[in-house]
């Protein structure tokens, strides 16, 4: 049984990850990592101390837990940047500060680092607004580029065939198809059924108003990063993809971290960085799970959780990994997963550090929306 | 001429309403911004949070810009304490009918105002309402209850289940966190409310602020009707006042425990994990509905243990405004036959 150990400030309960029901636990690995989070109160997603969270807290569980592999995320700098206008100096400091910060990392742990940046950032341009569709536009909180629509009219295909700021429309089938050509194995564990007829992508710069977005206006969204940035002195890869098999081939004799850096293109990162495919054909990945779990498993991911999905007419009365976001299942294959090594992964990335890399700890913040709940922890094993 | 739906009673002469949604024009008062809504999706009614109005059903949350309310702590102040005016580009123009069809579309059982205070978007949803009356969909809201008793009438009409916020028991509470001068508007409209509406009542703690009026609060509920559901709130510290202490959660369950002999149905959460969620059966203390709590709207029911809303131990009818709904219930893909 996986427990998640939840720091609310000055109050902590265990819980069974999926059931959700509380447990009392003599787990000397969630005794050890509720004291982790008790010394580490999360400042918040936009506070400028909220990556420094994020290494300080990984730096105490690899002291206490001596993992070889160990995966970090720091996300401050996208959720500022995605929510607040910066003078240009000062948002050139925010995303260096973010590298700066993991790099204070590497020093401190002494882990060989594989840095991935997930893209630029760009302002919004504009959104277009579908509330108005005979059928139902779905998009959600954190995506800007991509959209579904579940059962246009012929008036709304015609309206949106004159959005000059969509970039293009496109069937399920057709979306489902160009990944199944590029992945072999491609998994789909949502229900098709409730993907939507039809995939939208904006032009870069646009987004789409519908249901499911946020009710803050982004002020930046995500670039179309068909390119990203890694630094790695383990060696080279091409594509997103790639990632994994190289740590695990070089996990032996090193120690690693993965370190994810949202919303970071190319020009912060160190001179000898070099690009790396992300995605296929039109479709690259947002920040995001998809992106995390492909860099996790190896594979491409765009239907873990398909953008426009109609997640509420998923039947959802029993609870199933309710600290998960939408997961409602352990991914298969990630990083870590069976790795007989120690692992563990800390991250300000909520809901989703500790399901997509297979870590046997994992810390990260427990925001929704940028409210600050507090911190949780997860134990899926310590048998190591 | 004075605006009549809030008791701030501004005068339009001098231009707006403070909510900045109601104007002067030609001798009438005219809603400045009709048909524009912040939002428009599903949640589950637990998150709102009704504990005792249909549970488990699916909600589509709505809500406008603006509020007669400046809470130092609010959550959506980005959207609820901004002029309107300056939000045109976030908000949604959806007509009533339009905005009925979407709840139909999305399989929701009811519609519930949330994120501002709805008095300043009445005349649009006495709109909305009409359209909804007609496809059997029941509306709810959350309300601050600084409303005139006309405000008040309007609401009991539109609305058949009603969460009013019952910040504080003091004026000098009201004045210092909130801004206005008086709570007595809101005690009596929390009267009549419950006179004909299903009523649930929230009250943000803030330790060392107002956790010692938590007693007189629970006293007024009991003497109005003793199974009123009362919310209290572990306030997150926002707007302005992200810098401030998070309440202690034992201090204030401690704080709550006198309340507890007055009032059957008192909750205790808006935070992740709470262990008060689950209504107890007054009779006998068996538990006879069981929630979910991630906090900060992501409250779920887990499992609805009465049926016919009767403790099955010993037959106690717990207090509920219609019964049991399935998250699906409502779920609909022949779209054409919508409206
Ligand atoms: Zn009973």
């Amino acid at each position: 049984m996986s427990l998640a150990i939840i720091d609310a400030r000055e109050w902590q309960n265990t819980f069974d990850l999926e059931t959700g029901q509380p447990q009392t636990s003599e787990s000397p690995a969630a005794d050890m990592a509720a004291r982790v989070l008790s010394r580490h109160p999360y400042p918040g997603d936009v506070d400028e101390k909220a990556n420094q969270w994020v290494t300080g807290t990984a730096l105490e569980l690899i002291d206490r837990y001596d993992p070889d592999l160990v995966c970090v995320s720091y996300v401050q700098q996208f959720f500022a940047d995605r929510h607040f206008r910066y003078a240009r100096k000062e948002r050139e400091r925010l995303f260096a500060s973010a590298m700066e910060e993991a790099e204070r990392f590497i020093e401190k742990s002494g882990f060989t680092p594989v840095i991935v940046g997930t893209g630029d950032m760009i302002p919004l341009k504009g959104e277009m607004d579908l509330s108005g569709l005979d059928g139902l536009a779905v998009s959600s909180n954190w995506s800007a580029r991509y959209c579904g629509i579940h059962a246009p009219s012929r008036h709304d295909m015609a309206f949106l065939d004159s959005l000059d700021t969509l970039e293009r429309i496109v069937s399920r089938d057709q979306w489902i198809q160009m990944f199944a050509t590029a992945q072999h194995d491609l998994e789909i564990h949502q229900d098709t059924n409730l993907m939507p007829d039809f995939l939208l992508a904006a032009r870069q710069g646009h987004a789409f108003k519908t249901m499911g977005t946020t009710l803050r206006k982004p002020v930046h969204i995500p670039a179309k990063n068909f390119l990203v940035p890694v630094f790695s002195p383990l060696g080279r890869v091409d594509d997103l993809r790639d990632i994994k098999p190289l740590i695990r081939s070089r996990l032996p004799d090193h120690k690693i971290a993965l370190i994810l850096v949202e919303g970071v293109g190319e020009r912060f990162f160190p001179a000898s960085r070099f690009m790396c495919q992300n995605g296929v054909d039109w479709f690259c990945n947002e920040p995001g799970d998809a992106f995390y779990l492909t860099v996790s498993t190896g594979k491409h991911q765009p239907f873990a959780y398909p953008a426009g999905y109609r997640f509420f007419d998923k039947d959802a009365d029993a609870i199933k990994f309710p600290f998960s976001g939408y997961m409602d299942t352990i991914p298969e294959h990630t990083l870590a997963q069976d790795f007989p090594g120690k692992s563990i992964a800390v991250g300000n990335r909520s809901m989703f550090m500790h399901m997509v890399f297979g870590v046997d700890i994992s810390i990260e913040c427990f925001a929704r929306n940028l409210f600050n709940q507090g911190c949780m922890a997860v134990v899926h094993r310590e048998d190591k | 001429m004075k605006c009549h739906f809030c008791e701030r009673r501004c005068d339009l002469a001098d231009g707006r309403s403070f909510c900045g949604n109601f104007a002067e024009e030609n001798g009438k008062i005219k809603e400045r911004w009709p048909d524009q809504w912040c939002t428009y999706s599903p949640s589950r009614i637990e998150s709102v949070p009704f504990y005792h109005a249909y549970p488990g059903s699916r909600s589509m949350i709505i809500g406008t810009a603006g509020c007669n309310f400046r809470c130092r702590y609010c959550s959506y102040g980005f959207i609820a304490c901004k002029d309107p005016a300056q939000l045109q580009d976030v908000m949604y123009t959806i007509a009533p009918e339009k905005l009925v069809a979407m709840a139909k579309k999305m399989g929701c059982h009811n519609i519930v105002f949330n994120v501002n205070e709805p008095a300043v978007s009445l005349p649009s949803l006495q709109r909305v309402k009409k359209y909804a009356e007609k496809q059997d969909i029941p509306m709810g809201c959350l309300t601050n209850g600084y409303i005139t008793p006309e405000a008040t009438q309007m609401m009991a009409e539109i609305f058949s289940f009603v969460h009013i916020g019952l910040k504080g028991f003091s004026d000098a509470f009201y004045k210092e966190f909130v801004g206005i001068p008086h709570i007595a508007p809101i005690l009596r409209n929390i009267e009549t409310f419950s006179r004909t509406c299903h009523v649930e009542i929230a009250s943000p703690v803030i330790e060392d602020v107002n956790d010692h009026e938590l007693f007189d609060i629970a006293r007024f509920i009991h003497d109005i009707r003793q199974d009123i559901p009362w919310h209290v709130f572990r306030l997150l510290p926002e707007h302005n006042m992200k810098q401030s202490v998070y309440p202690n959660i034992d201090r204030m369950n401690q704080a709550l425990e006198t309340s507890r002999s007055l009032l059957p149905y008192i909750y205790f959460h808006n935070f992740v994990g709470s262990r008060w969620v689950n209504t107890l059966c007054p009779g006998c203390g068996e538990v006879v509905i069981k929630r979910f709590s991630l906090g900060c709207s992501g409250d779920r029911l887990d499992a609805f243990l009465a049926p016919d809303n009767t403790c099955t131990c010993c037959g106690t009818a717990i207090s509920m405004l219609g019964t049991r709904v399935g998250w699906n219930d409502k779920q609909t893909t022949v779209w054409e036959s919508v409206i």
